[in-house]
């Protein structure tokens, strides 16, 4: 598969899909979108679909299509959705002319919000809540970004042929975030919760270990040797997994 | 009992950390001892089948330094062996005689083979094998066993490891172990094209049970190899000397063309060996293979002392021996708590696994409790033994094994 239909998958499956912690995590994003009653479907020519509904305070991101969208955007490819999200295009509406202001108004400063804290700088992670909140949306990220990794990117595919069956939990201590990815045939599912019958476990130490870690800052084999970061259960499983997080930079680096 | 604590090798892997990569690399890296915080980092000093870390801990060694360990720590007749050759030369200008020696011990030794080469590690002997079975063959492919481990080198690793390209691969066939269809398959997709055969003399995969050849596999795969014209090739770099002194092809009753050996050769100086068979003699002859230490003497008399040593005692049947006394006391231990442990692979370098709990944390929590409590368990790997392992040792593991039980049975309950 194409490098900007995985980069396209990723945007709007794993990147898009932080929306919905954004507006229950960020006060400003909440207040912001709390009367929201919209719905945003996303449309890519040959590639992928998905949408975003605001409703009662809440953010839903899902993969597919809505009956009745209040905005239809389409994108005429990957490549196009893809300068979108670089901000260097803009899709062509289909339905709900009269939302455009809405677009370039109160949902741009939304995405520009996820923008912000997916672009950390290192004056920025001196904020502890930024840190947070930067964390949550990276593991999120990476939850959602695996999936279509290991089953789309040759060599992610090559890693998940070797995955066994079972939960692999990834838990920031002592209290979460936390995100299973259930591995069923080959093929992996992102939970936003935590399993309890985990197959195999990695858990990092604390919300500033933790970033580091899913920032690339931390080299995994000297963060496991000094306990920052632990691994339990079936091991093999992580090093699959970890040679799929690593794919993540190539196409949203 | 009380449990150890690792300040002193946290502190130095803190230090090495900032000037080595990861602080330790590569199969000595904590990485995959779980967790990494039970186990030492750090060896102070060593004896007979025992080593101290740097915080003053003595644990009875199960690992063996990863199998080079056969006949004790600072053996005596191979320490002086060495020490004697270094008196009179070590790497000079110049072939040693001690290398002739050893050749001609080694020779006789190993009924498949007619000659040998010496180098320094495991892969630099399973690289060269596949060269000679190139240049022998004119052909291209290897084909390897799913989930075997013939060394770090990039043909060898899996694609998408970091440093490795695609086309490391491309030359190279995996089948599962112990399927001679998929070997036949692999033949009949590649006609005339497959150079070499290679397979350790059974499974050891980590994380998971060793696997025995199939009763006549290894009889098919030779026939195989024999009517295809392909090279076949033994990787007996874990398993030599552990099985049987002619090689482990003797053991299990069948003849390759090369053989690779290091690990145990030398209880512990640096060496490795590839042998083979009278026809790939010239072959060999023409394929160019050195470096810079290979000649290195002191090895040499370490590797020709520890042959005769471990012949002497047959250390393979010895070793075998005390493998069992301690798995047949173990496993009779486990199920006094409800607890299957299974038992994969040779007695004198097994597999074990706590099978009640699949996802393996179970396991994984028992032998680092032992580790902790002084007996030096891991639960990824093989676990190699020694002739130097006393009654006394095992005595001492099984007291710490079941203190290990008990912490736990009352960390799970009877959740399994």
């Amino acid at each position: 598969m194409g490098h900007e239909l995985i980069k396209a998958r990723l945007n709007l499956y794993a990147v898009m899909k932080n929306l919905e912690d954004l507006v229950q995590f960020d006060p400003e994003m909440a207040a912001l979108s709390k009367t929201w009653n919209v719905s945003i479907q996303f449309s890519v020519l040959f590639g992928p679909k998905a949408f975003i509904e605001f409703q009662n305070g809440r953010c839903r991101v899902e993969k597919g299509k809505l009956s009745k969208p209040t905005i239809r955007l389409f994108f005429i490819s990957p490549a196009h959705l893809n300068w979108m999200m670089d901000g260097k295009g803009f899709p062509i509406p289909l339905k709900g002319f009269t939302k455009i202001p809405f677009l370039n108004g109160d949902f741009q400063k939304l995405t520009k919000k996820l923008e912000y804290y997916l672009k950390p700088t290192d004056d920025l992670l001196k904020d502890e809540k930024y840190v947070e909140l930067n964390t949550r949306f990276t593991l999120n990220t990476a939850a959602h970004a695996i999936p279509e990794i290991g089953n789309l990117d040759r060599i992610g595919k090559h890693a998940v042929s070797h995955i066994q069956t079972g939960d692999i939990l990834m838990k920031i201590l002592p209290d979460g975030p936390a995100v299973t990815l259930r591995v069923r045939n080959g093929i992996i599912t992102p939970l936003p919760e935590e399993t309890d019958r985990p197959m195999a476990c990695l858990y990092m130490k604390n919300i500033r270990v933790a970033n580091d870690f899913l920032n690339a800052k931390l080299d995994a084999f000297t963060a496991i040797a000094s306990g920052d970061v632990m691994i339990k259960g079936q091991t093999p499983m992580l090093d699959s997994m970890g040679l799929i997080l690593d794919r993540i930079p190539v196409y949203l680096g | 009992m009380k449990s150890y604590q690792y300040s002193k090798s946290q502190e130095l892997f803190k230090r090495a950390a900032k000037v080595i990569p990861c602080g330790i690399y590569g199969h000595f890296s904590p990485a995959p001892l779980v967790p990494a915080t039970s186990y030492p980092f750090y060896t102070a000093r060593s004896a007979g089948a025992r080593f101290w870390d740097v915080d003053g801990n003595e644990f009875i060694d199960y690992m063996c330094a990863y199998g080079p360990m056969i006949l004790g720590y600072n053996h005596p007749n191979v320490d002086q062996a060495a020490a004697n050759q270094i008196k009179l030369s070590n790497c000079t200008t110049g072939a040693p005689s001690v290398m002739v020696e050893l050749a001609e011990f080694m020779v006789d030794l190993i009924p498949a083979a007619d000659w040998v080469f010496f180098a320094k590690n495991g892969a630099d002997v399973t690289n060269y094998s596949t060269m000679i079975a190139r240049d022998a063959t004119g052909r291209k492919k290897i084909v390897m066993i799913k989930g075997a481990y013939h060394g770090a080198s990039s043909w060898m690793q899996a694609p998408g490891h970091h440093g490795t390209i695609e086309e490391d691969a491309e030359n190279i066939i995996r089948v599962p172990w112990n399927d001679v269809s998929a070997f036949e398959k692999a033949i009949e997709n590649n006609p005339d094209d497959i150079a070499g055969f290679i397979a350790t003399p059974y499974h050891v995969p980590a994380f998971a049970d060793n696997e025995l050849p199939d009763e006549g596999y290894w009889k098919k795969i030779e026939s195989l190899c024999r009517k295809n014209g392909i090279v076949l090739i033994v990787d007996d770099i874990r398993h030599g000397f552990r099985l049987n002194m002619g090689g482990s092809c003797k053991y299990f009753g069948f003849t390759p063309d090369l053989i690779c050996f290091c690990k145990a050769l030398a209880n512990g100086y640096p060496i490795s060996a590839l042998m083979g068979s009278q026809a790939l003699k010239d072959v060999t002859a023409r394929v160019f293979y050195t470096g810079s230490y290979w000649f290195q003497a002191e090895p040499m008399a370490a590797a020709l002392e520890t042959l005769k040593e471990l012949k002497r005692m047959d250390g393979p049947k010895t070793i075998l021996s005390i493998g069992k006394k301690l798995l047949d006391g173990l496993v009779d231990m486990a199920k006094g708590y409800g607890y299957d442990l299974k038992v994969t692979g040779a007695p004198s370098m097994p597999y074990l696994r706590i099978t009640n709990d699949e996802s393996l944390m179970l396991h994984q929590d028992w032998c680092a409790e032992c580790t902790r409590r002084g007996a030096y368990f891991t639960s990824h790997h093989n676990w190699f033994l020694s002739t130097a392992h006393t009654d006394e040792d095992i005595q001492q593991t099984f007291t710490i094994a079941d203190d290990a039980f008990q912490s736990i049975k009352k960390q799970y309950g009877n959740r399994f």
